[in-house]
């Protein structure tokens, strides 16, 4: 075994009455023309030079600021000495004695009891194996059930050294969550998560079981080809060696986007022809949609009677066989179903002329909830359908270490919550139930300051939010939030986040008083990162650390429009062609042409989501099946005139 | 155990005293009534200086600390501390140092000492300087004798560091000393070594010559002359160089005198010399009271020595336990407050 050569050491501890050493902080001189910054980890060790006494203690500290001064007593004695000319105070034949002088925060003492000053050794730069002792991470890094996430390299004297996060704090049970603040256009609050996700996926320990991560895609292509190669450099790929991270895209990813507003086409950004057959369309009928009405319904729809009412229409109605009481026998399954029901009451009561209430419920009250629910397949066209089956995430039968991608960027807002709502829920349904398929879930969500702020009105996104925030580590489910000003987020998410990380920030941002806690140089640090550097919180760290990570092994949002530019709209009849071409390549385009030629869109709708949830043997002769024979229709009846519930009389008393 | 703890053990006073005189080094001339020759004209004149850039240089500067660390009766023992360094300036303008050396010793009328202390002193202190007084003699006069025994020794380390510094100056390289360069032979025979003198209690001239002398403005100086007298043991030329404008100031403002080879050459760069030297004036020497007369790099070397100086013969302005209350950061009780008990 080669003799490792005794470290140099760069700095001394230095303590006055003013600026003493204390358990948490200390102070330290250096070369004018040292390898450390703001955020070095050095380690102090027992003194070996005339007068130093060998206590034995270790500490770990992390550099938070730094000062440079000189013997200069005013500044005016500068310009005395130079006679006002700044020029020849440059060329003065001697340069005034300087000192670096810095500030480092404890980040760990060896032994840890009893707690002491750190006392006034000699200050070395930290090894590979000191950062791993500085950040308490030989506790989980070299243990026999070893949970270690690397998040990045520590970049500093030119060392690399890397850091890990612990999963059991990461995602679960400890602590949990994830979240990034950072500002906007510098590809680094996406990047990094893209590429912790490619580190979970290496690294999340056999003993803990499967994982898996529903990412939603809120703004422009970010997330839409996760599944494509991004170009990385050579220097990138030796980080991913020494991260023991594959510098590879993800093997595994499903995408889900809604449809648009034709029914046909999907709503999303990729649609080129080489990646668009990889999308499931994301539609949602009366069934998947009606448990979460309270998303899509403001305050100002929802009273008590109303609630109740949509209480009855769950309990009594939706889903059962069902006797309006008026001769009409209903199975409500779908919004089409949802229809005929209220259309049967309301001519029920009128031609019975009995009253202004069925079953205890006003029919005002009733109009109220029947044009609010109906307008919901309205407002969110493409994903909430009418009629036909829904096509929905594999509940139950989630892979390991695979990505679901739902890309709701161009679905309204009113319609990203009903999906963020529903998606999280059924995660947390599934995953208290043991049945999703995988043993932890990881929901990136993107855009913080618009779904969880911490100032507006309680939505219930942002309920689920604080739920899983608050609840999730202890099913698997953990949250992995990105938002350009944490300080404008809700409290309960951004705090329930066992680990915290930071891109660069806006400075007014940092004025905030969240962040006081950081002194001023790691502010700057921070208001100047370059992309791919980070700063972060872990329950392990006592204090913030900078990391550096590699360029994920994607392809970028903006990349991926340019190689693969989304396909333009379809005609209805080559889009629905097209769908079913793609489920069974032995049709022929025309084949499905001559079909659809005069059956109405809504038909061939129904019949298509047919066929795409069956996914039959025989793919044409189902949809054919599902589109019925052709059948003339009828002239509309003429319409008996029913008098009012309520004439108004002439009786004057 | 240090030898002023055995030296008390052995039945001398304690003390703690540390004379004014004690912080510093003289530049008084206090030898032979001082005088001139004049070997640049015929009068003392005024000549305009033109700023230079400095050739290569090293700078040559002493301390001494000394204290009264016990009494046997009346009579001191003092605790002494001389150093020197010499500090080269390399190509980045920083000053390194080249050489340096130290001495700790004690000073003591040893004659004067009861036996046991004495021998305490002997046995303990490996370095004792005797000073020889007379019976009766007064303390004041022992401390005077003190002190010139710390200056002595202090000059001493100076002369024998700045010869070690001569002999491996660079062929261009200058030997700046603080103070005069008249005490050694070798340093007031080297063609590259200059002396620096801040203080002037010998005066060379009279008359108009002394007010010209005195008088010369900012940028100029006066003619070289042989300077006779003082502590000038070794020939050497010397001439007046004002760094400041003293109207408005005091006489001796920015007044340098300059000591250089007795020979025609110095006559000759006396004005090039003179020019780098002023320019020596930025950065200027603050916080130091005397940045005036004080060049930047002498100034470093004696920041230098003093920082390396033991702490315990500095001159504390105010008590070394923890002034409680007057820092925010760290509240220390007083031990007397920690160890009160009401009964």
């Amino acid at each position: 075994m080669l003799a490792r050569p005794d470290p140099v050491a760069i700095g001394r501890v230095v303590a006055t009455e003013l600026k003493p050493s204390t358990p948490h902080q200390f102070h330290f001189w250096t070369a004018n023309e040292t390898s450390i910054g703001i955020g070095a980890i050095v380690r102090v060790g027992e003194g070996v030079g005339r007068g130093d006494v060998g206590s034995g203690r270790v500490v770990y500290g992390v550099v938070t600021d730094g000062f440079a001064y000189s013997d200069l007593a005013t500044p005016l004695h500068d310009v005395i000495g130079a006679e006002g000319d700044p020029a020849r105070a440059a060329e003065s034949p001697t340069v005034r004695q300087e000192i670096r002088y810095w500030t480092a925060a404890v980040l760990r003492q060896i032994p840890e009891e009893p707690l002491q000053p750190v006392p006034l050794g000699q200050v070395f730069v930290a090894s590979d194996t000191d950062v791993a002792q500085a950040l308490r991470m030989d506790a989980y890094l070299h243990s026999a059930t070893p949970t270690a996430i690397p998040i990045g390299l520590y970049t500093s004297g030119g060392l690399e050294a890397p850091v890990y996060l612990d999963a059991d704090f990461l995602l679960g049970p400890e602590a949990a969550h994830l979240n990034i603040s950072g500002v906007s256009g510098l590809a680094t609050k996406t990047s990094a998560v893209e590429f912790l996700l490619a580190s979970i996926f290496r690294h999340f320990p056999a003993h803990k079981g499967k994982v898996a991560a529903v990412c939603f895609n809120v703004k422009g292509p970010d997330l839409c080809f996760l599944d494509q190669p991004g170009e990385l450099s050579d220097e990138d790929r030796r980080r991913y060696d020494l991260l023991d991270v594959p510098a590879a895209p993800f093997e595994r990813v499903h995408y889900f986007a809604p449809l648009k507003a034709d029914g046909v086409n999907l709503n999303t950004l990729r649609t080129h022809p080489e990646l668009v057959d990889d999308v499931t369309p994301l539609t949602w009928g009366l069934q998947e949609v009606v448990d979460f009405a309270e998303v899509l319904l403001n305050r100002d729809d929802i009273d008590a009677k109303a609630d109740a009412f949509i209480d009855y229409l769950r309990d009594r109605v939706l889903g059962r066989s069902f006797d309006d009481g008026f001769g009409g026998a209903h199975h409500v399954t779908t919004f089409a179903d949802l229809e005929r029901f209220f259309r049967s009451v309301f001519d029920g009561l009128e031609t019975s002329g009995r009253s202004d209430t069925w079953r205890t419920h006003h029919i005002a009250t009733m109009r109220k909830v029947r044009n609010r629910l109906l307008n919901i397949s309205t407002r969110c066209k493409g994903l909430v359908t009418d009629d036909g089956p829904a096509s929905d995430l594999p509940w139950g039968s989630f892979d390991d270490r695979a990505v679901y991608v739902i890309d709701v960027a161009n679905v309204d807002p009113l319609g990203q919550d009903l999906v963020f709502a529903r998606a999280v829920s059924k995660l947390r349904e599934h995953l208290e139930r043991r049945d999703l398929g995988v043993d932890a879930v990881v929901v990136f969500v993107d855009e913080l300051n618009k779904y969880a702020p911490g100032d507006g009105p309680e939505t219930y996104v942002k309920k689920m939010l604080l739920d899983i925030s608050e609840r999730g580590r202890y099913l698997g489910l953990v949250l992995f939030s990105a938002e350009q000003f944490r300080s404008q987020v809700h409290r309960r998410v951004v705090g329930n986040a066992g680990t915290q990380v930071f891109g660069r920030m806006d400075m007014d941002e940092l004025a905030t008083p969240g962040y006081q806690v950081l002194s001023p140089a790691t502010k700057i640090k921070l208001a100047t990162l370059p992309v791919g550097e980070l700063m972060v919180r872990h329950p392990h760290f006592t204090q913030p650390i900078f990391v550096r990570f590699p360029k994920p092994p994607v392809l970028r949002g903006r990349d991926g429009m340019g190689r693969f530019p989304a396909a333009v709209d379809l005609p209805f009849e080559d889009a629905v062609a097209r769908q079913l071409v793609h489920m069974d390549r032995r049709i022929r385009p025309n084949q499905v042409k001559d079909l659809i030629a005069d059956r109405t869109e809504e038909d061939v709708r129904r019949a298509l989501a047919a066929v795409r949830q069956k996914r039959p043997e025989d793919v044409l002769a189902h949809f054919r099946k599902m589109l019925g024979g052709r059948v003339a229709s009828d002239a509309p009846r003429e319409r008996q005139v029913v008098p009012p519930l309520n004439p108004i009389s002439d009786e004057p008393y | 155990m240090t030898w002023w703890d055995a030296l008390v053990r052995a039945g001398a006073v304690p003390a703690a005293y540390v004379p004014p005189a004690s912080m510093g080094r003289t530049d008084a001339d206090d030898g032979a009534e001082p005088g001139a020759d004049l070997v640049e004209g015929d009068a003392v004149a005024v000549h305009a200086v033109a700023l230079a850039p400095p050739p290569p240089a090293s700078f040559l500067d002493g301390i001494e600390h000394w204290k009264v660390v016990g009494y046997d009766g009346v009579l001191p023992v003092v605790r002494a501390y001389v150093a020197a360094a010499v500090r080269r300036r390399g190509p980045d303008r920083r000053l390194r140092t080249a050489f340096e050396a130290s001495r700790e010793f004690a000073i003591a009328p040893l004659a004067g000492l009861a036996p046991e202390r004495r021998r305490a002193l002997e046995e303990h202190c490996p370095d004792v300087v005797d000073i020889s007084i007379e019976e009766g003699t007064q303390p004041g006069r022992v401390l005077e004798l003190a002190r010139r025994a710390v200056d002595s020794a202090r000059q001493a380390l100076e002369r024998q560091l700045a010869e070690r510094a001569l002999a491996r100056l660079g062929e261009t390289e200058w030997l700046v000393v603080d103070g005069l360069l008249s005490v050694s032979g070798k340093l007031a025979g080297h063609p590259r070594a200059l002396g620096v003198i801040k203080s002037h209690g010998a005066q060379f001239f009279s008359g108009a010559d002394l007010e010209r002398a005195l008088t010369v403005p900012a940028d100029t100086r006066t003619s070289v002359f042989r300077a006779r007298g003082g502590h000038a043991r070794n020939e050497v030329y010397s001439w007046y160089l004002r760094l400041w404008p003293w109207e408005g100031n005091d006489l001796l403002y920015g007044l340098l005198r300059i000591e250089a080879r007795a020979d025609e050459a110095t006559i000759a760069n006396a004005g090039a010399t003179s020019g780098w030297l002023l320019a020596e004036r930025a950065p200027i020497a603050t916080p130091d009271m005397r940045w005036d007369r004080l060049l930047y790099p002498i100034h470093d070397v004696e920041t230098y020595l003093k920082a390396r100086a033991p702490r315990d013969l500095s001159a504390s302005r105010t008590s070394r336990l923890p002034r409680t209350g007057t820092c925010s950061r760290v509240q220390i009780p007083s031990p007397s407050a920690a160890s009160w008990r009401p009964s």
